[in-house]
């Protein structure tokens, strides 16, 4: 029973997602969707507008007359609803089943956004571009739309729910270092160095390139150019590339979860296979309710039949890449969205060579954040009151701004694109700001600024994220090349790695050291990397916590461990001990210099607007560090997470113990190399 | 604990407000048509509206998209609890540091007092102006956020007095006077209040809530006039004063009651337990309040009757058990086991009553089926000063005795499980068997009652009025001891499944009692009684009569007492949470705002409702750069400690060293001399 809608402040479904029980209940509740001939979706579409609609609305009166905003609603029943309001969208997300609290629904609307944020880049600080984004006039695109982003959406929640990685929102890595460092460096000396030498590459340069064994990182290698890829954007990219190629475990272990995720896989989508021979309004009703997602998605099978025309003209060329927008810290400066490509090749089922590159027309983008940065400045120095009349002369910020737009502007021309709108308002601008007898700097500009702001959004989307990138890539053929390479380099160790991915690492290990010790997680989090015990929970594979049903409740004490631990340290608390049931639970996080030298607890603060604690969406943890580094400027600053679960018969004081001596055991691991 | 801990923080409601949706059903119908009472009232009708109007909407979108009521409603600034029923909607927000749990159960709190003051909401919306009910929930709602610090606010907990400062023997002594009330037919149960604080009840710990509203409010009056209110009749003098008012009660109170509660503790907290014995547990609460006739009751009352005691200091003998037993929060046979000196002292306590029985052929009944059948004897010439250093001792154990009426009979439960029917006899000797005819009979409605508990509550009424008369009951009891343990283990989990079930069927039924209320200056007697009590001069009388005395002579007693500060400071801070009782015991002043005090409170706010929330969390330890807590729960308790810092600053990383994982061993250490046992 779960749902997400992402609405504009006028109640109009920018994006809605629903899982098959909260189709099944809203069928049920208010009648079966008639088809007002624009399909069955279309309906269902306008009937969760219909019902969300006067939550949407009294949301935005209560922002304008009380400036409140609703945050959470709880039913008696334990259906949560969590709002949460990003510039002028609002995003609702529901859940009626149990299986999410609030941290986690509110983690997922901060997931979605970030989504958007790597798929559409600068579009997203218009709120007005967004919305046209999000909601393609075009029936076909929108639902293309709508369809990737439910099918992320999923990937993000089952990842969430099956691997520890994405629970604590850390990178987890394959620990096997010789292997890794080979594998770093043929990254460096063969492929990338090949890839950006050739000719085929189109301009394009090859930034980042890593190894995924299912969700673990093998191998990752930044050229000595490119900018640090964060975190965040390495899970999101970790996630992506689980959604293009959902990991499909071994068929030795499939389990009933795999057989869905199997069908979530976009690709369903172009297959013949699931065309309903019938009128698909009829059979909603009718098919089994067990059956996955495709039954219910199967109203678009009928949009399906209707743009095979429009697929098929546009195949799903595989080469193509991934436009993405990740963050760059340049010599230039910080660029929070810059387009890249990812091209994911896949080595093997589960294995995959990911590509991040730079596209050569990276300047312009640079430019327009420039220029979005510089008008955002403006604004909010005109809104606050600070007016005045344009010195004519002299290298203010804003002749500075009117030069180098100025100059933007002709280049863009040059270019072939279209700036007829940019050119209005920059026009509009300049009329008001710097004639003689305008208002000069005043109040009077904000509204000018606005439509700046958004026009240059327009540019931007107009240059990186509509249809122009598919011209531009690496060529097949060169993909082709690196995909070889790669493979011939790895064949050996396939299976092995495959097998490995399952059990990075084994609770056995540690027992005999740790007598008592059911689990743990080790996050360091200034690397952003994790480690932990594999918990696998598939039928087939019995790990060391047997199968079956005790297996599934250690891991959801594990999983609920971190989300108490999430909840104090939101507060402030950073150590955390609990004796709950039959175990005893820790958690501990501290900070460290670069030496290992232990540095002292300091008030934590709170994340603001109550944003969830994890990386993925908003990195907290970088900016606890950054707190944290303000008093400690001299030294790197470091920052890790220790998670344990030991038996409740343990004496704590021995648990404790434990504790210190995991965190000295597992702190060397974590210096290898990660580049 | 004390008077002085009462800072005047009430903004723990930011807004309170009931608005009907019956009334607002056209489209042009205004919005300020439906909202029946909005907190704070000098709010702009404009806001009022636009707050019940957005959140009556939103909240009937909600509920009809989950099929479920709201009950919670969050804001970015506040948090909303809300309830609805019917077309009422009432939300009740306050600041977002109290916890979730907190927040509801104050809601319902407020809408329960209401009801139990003017019977069910419809209907009084119906009989009275909104101006003169606005005027009452304006009273509730000052009442329950009136006066207490924020750790009260967190647990919606009693106040009650300060056990550590009172003489024991006052306790005792007010114990007795409910009892001795209680000896009328149509009193049902009853409380003494001092100042706005506990000192004893026989009520669970939501009903003396309730009525203690109405004991503060005429409190409050008293400078100006002495109390008369509704269709009250109050007569008296300005430092004496008695007066009725009527009141509602839920089937389950009322059952809760007339019937052993012992079941009710099983439901709100389902961790294992003795089986629950029906009936047997009131038992010794009932044969006390029997046993203790002055003259004139006793000749009306009792078929038997038994002058030799009266209310005098021997008198506090016979309450003792029930007094140890309140004090003995967990009554577990794991925990009793772990506290032999709990254990003993009640089985001296058993002693004790046989003594006064001083019926030494039933006690030999008696001791043949004690299964611990350790000698008594020796312990049954207890003179008073033994008692006396037996009260301490109670004292100690637990957080006060001030809620023996009703807290003794969980405990009295399992004290049967150890000694097994010591009671009976005991009873059954100071009736013998003079109505033994009526026996069967009797014996038959019991069973009856006890298939269908679902039958009217009226008839369970005359059943335990004729049960009092001519203590058929008792005998009934005594008969089933020979009924096998598993019949009876049976019997008890049926009934309360029953229950439950029938608590939320007959939610909306109210049925009216009486609240009657003797106050002698700051002192109160409040009694539930039957609705025709009122008129039954002679039981007025008698009430009035057995206890005018007693209440002077207590009064005079709390009067000259030391009122006493908070609780014996020490380098730590804690909080003792009875869930049982609803009661908090800390050593925290609410006036105080030192930094740690502040971080003890949040710290609590969570783990409270952490512990909520997670039904098997035992212990918990926190800890932020400023302050350790240390928290431990058990199913009646839960206890906050925080030790004050010796400023050690630590890196967070684990260590055994660290002091915060000695927080443990100092609370089980630093608690005992507060009477709070945590070994």
């Amino acid at each position: 029973m779960k749902c997400l809608l992402v609405a504009s402040e006028s109640a109009e479904v920018l994006f809605y997602w629903t899982d098959p029980e909260f189709h099944i209940r809203v069928q049920e509740q208010y009648g079966p969707t008639s088809d007002d001939g624009e399909g069955p979706q279309h309906a269902f579409e306008d009937r969760i507008n219909t019902l969300f609609a006067p939550i949407i609305i009294s949301c935005s009166t209560m922002v304008d007359r009380l400036r409140e905003s609703y945050t959470t609603f709880c039913t008696e029943s334990n259906d949560i609803y969590v709002l949460h309001q990003f510039e002028e969208c609002l995003y609702i997300a529901v859940n009626g089943d149990g299986e999410e609290n609030e941290d986690d629904l509110r983690r997922k609307i901060f997931v979605i956004k970030k989504l958007t944020e790597v798929m559409f880049g600068m579009v997203t600080l218009s709120s007005t571009l967004l919305r046209k984004e999000l909601r393609p006039q075009d029936t076909e695109q929108r639902r293309a739309l709508w369809r990737r982003l439910q099918g992320l959406l999923e990937t993000y929640s089952r990842l969430r729910e099956q691997d520890q990685s994405f629970l604590v929102e850390a990178v987890e890595r394959l620990i096997h270092p010789t292997l890794c460092e080979q594998c770093i460096e043929f990254l460096e000396r063969r492929l990338v160095q090949q890839l950006n030498s050739s000719a085929e590459r189109a301009g394009e340069e090859v930034q980042h390139a890593f190894i995924l064994v299912h969700t673990k990182l093998l191998a990752f290698y930044s050229s000595r150019n490119a900018s640090t890829l964060s975190s965040s954007d390495l899970l999101t990219l970790m996630l992506m590339v689980q959604h293009l190629h959902p990991s499909n475990p071994e068929i030795d272990d499939s389990s009933p979860e795999d057989i869905q995720d199997t069908t979530a896989d976009p690709e369903v989508f172009y297959t013949p296979e699931p065309s309903p021979p019938e009128h698909p309004a009829v059979e909603l009703g009718r098919t089994d309710m067990e059956a996955p997602m495709f039954q219910f998605v199967d109203p678009d099978i009928q949009m399906a039949e209707d743009s095979l025309q429009t697929l098929q003209m546009n195949p799903p060329d595989p080469a193509t890449p991934t436009r993405v927008f990740l963050e760059t810290t340049l010599k230039e400066g910080f660029f929070p969205m810059m387009p890249h490509s990812m091209y994911s090749l896949p080595l093997w089922p589960g294995i995959t060579l990911v590509l991040i590159t730079k596209i050569p027309s990276s300047q312009v983008a640079m430019s327009i954040y420039h220029f979005l940065e510089t008008v955002a400045k403006l604004e909010k120095r005109l809104k606050d009151g600070q007016e005045g009349a344009v010195p004519q002369r002299g290298h203010t910020p804003i002749q500075d701004l009117r030069s180098k737009m100025d100059k933007f502007i002709r280049v863009l021309g040059n270019n072939e694109i279209q700036t007829s709108l940019l050119q209005k308002a920059w026009a509009e601008f300049k009329a008001k700001a710097f004639s003689r007898g305008g208002p000069g700097l005043s109040r009077q500009l904000v509204p000018y600024c606005r439509n700046l702001h958004t026009q240059l959004c327009g540019v931007f989307r107009q240059c990186f994220v509509s249809g122009s990138c598919s011209t531009q890539r690496l060529s097949p053929s060169l993909q082709d090349r690196a995909l070889t390479m790669v493979q011939d380099k790895l064949l050996d160790w396939k299976d092995f790695l495959l097998v490995k991915s399952k059990r990075n690492i084994t609770m056995v290990s540690y027992l005999e050291e740790f007598p008592g010790l059911v689990h743990f997680i080790y996050v360091d989090r200034a690397a952003g990397q994790m480690i932990a015990p594999s918990l696998n929970m598939t039928e087939r594979a019995s790990s060391e916590l047997g199968k079956g049903p005790l297996a599934q409740y250690i891991k959801s004490k594990v999983w609920s461990l971190v989300g108490t631990a999430r909840r104090y340290l939101q507060k402030g608390y950073t150590t955390v001990t609990q004796r709950d049931g039959d175990y005893y639970l820790c958690y501990f996080l501290w900070f460290e210099n670069e030496t290992g030298y232990k540095l002292e607890v300091v008030d934590i603060p709170s994340p603001p607007d109550s944003a969830p604690i994890g990386m993925l969406a908003w990195d907290y943890y970088r900016k606890l560090l950054r707190y944290y580094s303000k008093s400690h400027s001299s030294e790197v600053v470091k920052c890790y997470e220790l998670f344990t679960m030991h038996l409740g018969v343990i004496p704590s004081d021995y648990v404790l113990q434990h504790c210190s001596q995991l965190a000295r055991k597992l702190w060397e691991p974590s210096r290898i190399p990660l580049l | 604990m004390a008077d002085s801990a009462c800072p005047t923080d009430s903004r723990r409601c930011n807004y309170f407000f009931l608005y009907d949706g019956s009334k607002v059903q056209e489209e042009g119908d205004p919005t300020r048509a439906g909202i029946c009472f909005f907190y704070p009232e000098e709010t702009p009708l404009e806001q009022q509206e636009l707050l019940c109007g957005q959140l009556a909407g939103v909240c009937q979108c909600v509920s009809e998209l989950s099929r479920s009521p709201v009950r919670l409603l969050r804001l970015r600034g506040s948090k909303f609890a809300v309830r609805m029923k019917d077309h009422f909607l009432w939300a009740f927000s306050c600041p977002p540091d109290i916890p979730d749990v907190s927040v509801c159960k104050l809601l319902d709190q407020l809408i329960s007092l209401f009801c139990f003051y003017n019977g069910p909401i419809r209907q009084s919306y119906q009989l009275h102006s909104r101006a003169d009910l606005a005027l009452r929930w304006a009273r509730y709602l000052t009442h329950l956020q009136g006066g207490s610090s924020e750790l009260h606010h967190i647990f919606s907990c009693l106040r009650t007095i300060d056990s550590t400062h009172i003489d024991p023997l006052l306790l005792l002594k007010a114990a007795l006077i409910l009892q001795a009330c209680q000896r009328c037919p149509l009193v049902l149960a009853g409380c003494i209040l001092y100042r706005g604080r506990v000192v004893s009840t026989q009520m669970p710990p939501d009903l003396t809530v309730k009525v203690m509203v109405h004991e503060t409010e005429s409190y409050s009056q008293q400078d100006h006039r002495p109390v008369a209110n509704g269709i009250s009749s109050a007569c008296g003098t300005p430092s004496s004063s008695t007066g009725t008012t009527p009141v509602f009660l839920t089937p389950a109170e009322l059952q809760a009651l007339c019937c052993p509660p012992v079941n009710r503790t099983c439901r709100s907290h389902c961790t294992p337990q003795p089986p629950p014995r029906p009936r047997k547990s009131r038992l010794l609460s009932r044969t006390l309040s029997d046993t203790p006739p002055s003259e004139l009751d006793a000749a009306k009352l009792d078929p038997a009757p038994t002058p030799f005691l009266c209310l005098s200091d021997e008198s506090c003998l016979s309450p003792c058990p029930s007094s140890s037993q309140a004090t003995t929060p967990e009554f577990s046979p794991l925990h009793q086991s772990e506290n032999p000196c709990t254990t003993d002292a009640e089985s001296h306590d058993h002693d004790l009553s046989n003594e006064i029985a001083s019926c030494e052929l039933e006690e030999e009944v008696v001791r043949g089926k004690m299964a611990n059948g350790c000698s008594k004897k020796v312990e049954l010439r207890m003179d008073q000063s033994k008692v006396e250093a037996r009260g301490d001792l109670i004292l100690q154990n637990g957080n006060g005795c001030h809620t023996n009426g009703y807290h003794q009979e969980p405990a009295s439960d399992h004290h049967s499980d150890q000694s097994s029917g010591d009671e009976p006899p005991d009873t059954s000797h100071l009736k013998p068997l003079s109505n033994g005819a009526e026996m069967p009979d009797k014996e038959e409605k019991k069973k009856k009652e006890k298939a269908n508990i679902k039958k009217d509550n009226q008839e369970r009424d005359e059943n335990r009025q004729a049960n009092m008369k001519n203590s058929g009951r008792k005998i009934e009891v005594k008969d089933r001891e020979g009924v096998g343990d598993g019949e009876m283990r049976e019997n008890g989990m049926g009934r309360g499944e029953s229950g439950e079930g029938e608590s939320s069927e007959e939610e909306q039924v109210l049925l009216p009692r009486a609240l009657y209320q003797h106050r002698v200056r700051a002192l109160v007697l409040a009694l539930l009684v039957e609705p025709h009590f009122h008129s039954d001069q002679a039981a007025v009388e008698e009430v009035s009569h057995s206890s005018l005395a007693s209440l002077n002579g207590l009064e005079a007693h709390l009067r000259t007492s030391t009122p006493g500060g908070p609780g014996p400071h020490g380098p730590y801070t804690f909080a003792h949470y009875d869930c049982i009782q609803n009661t908090l015991t800390t050593n925290l002043s609410g006036r105080s705002v030192a930094p740690q005090d502040r971080s003890f409170v949040r710290a609590t706010a969570l783990l409270h409702s952490h512990f909520s929330q997670t039904q098997t969390l035992q212990e918990a330890i926190v800890r932020s750069a400023g302050a350790a807590v240390y928290s431990t729960r058990s199913p009646a308790q839960e206890t906050y400690f925080l030790q004050h810092a010796t400023s050690v600053r630590n890196s967070g990383i684990p260590n055994h060293l660290d002091s915060a994982f000695s927080l443990p061993n100092k609370a089980r250490h630093r608690l005992l001399k507060h009477g709070v046992n945590l070994l």
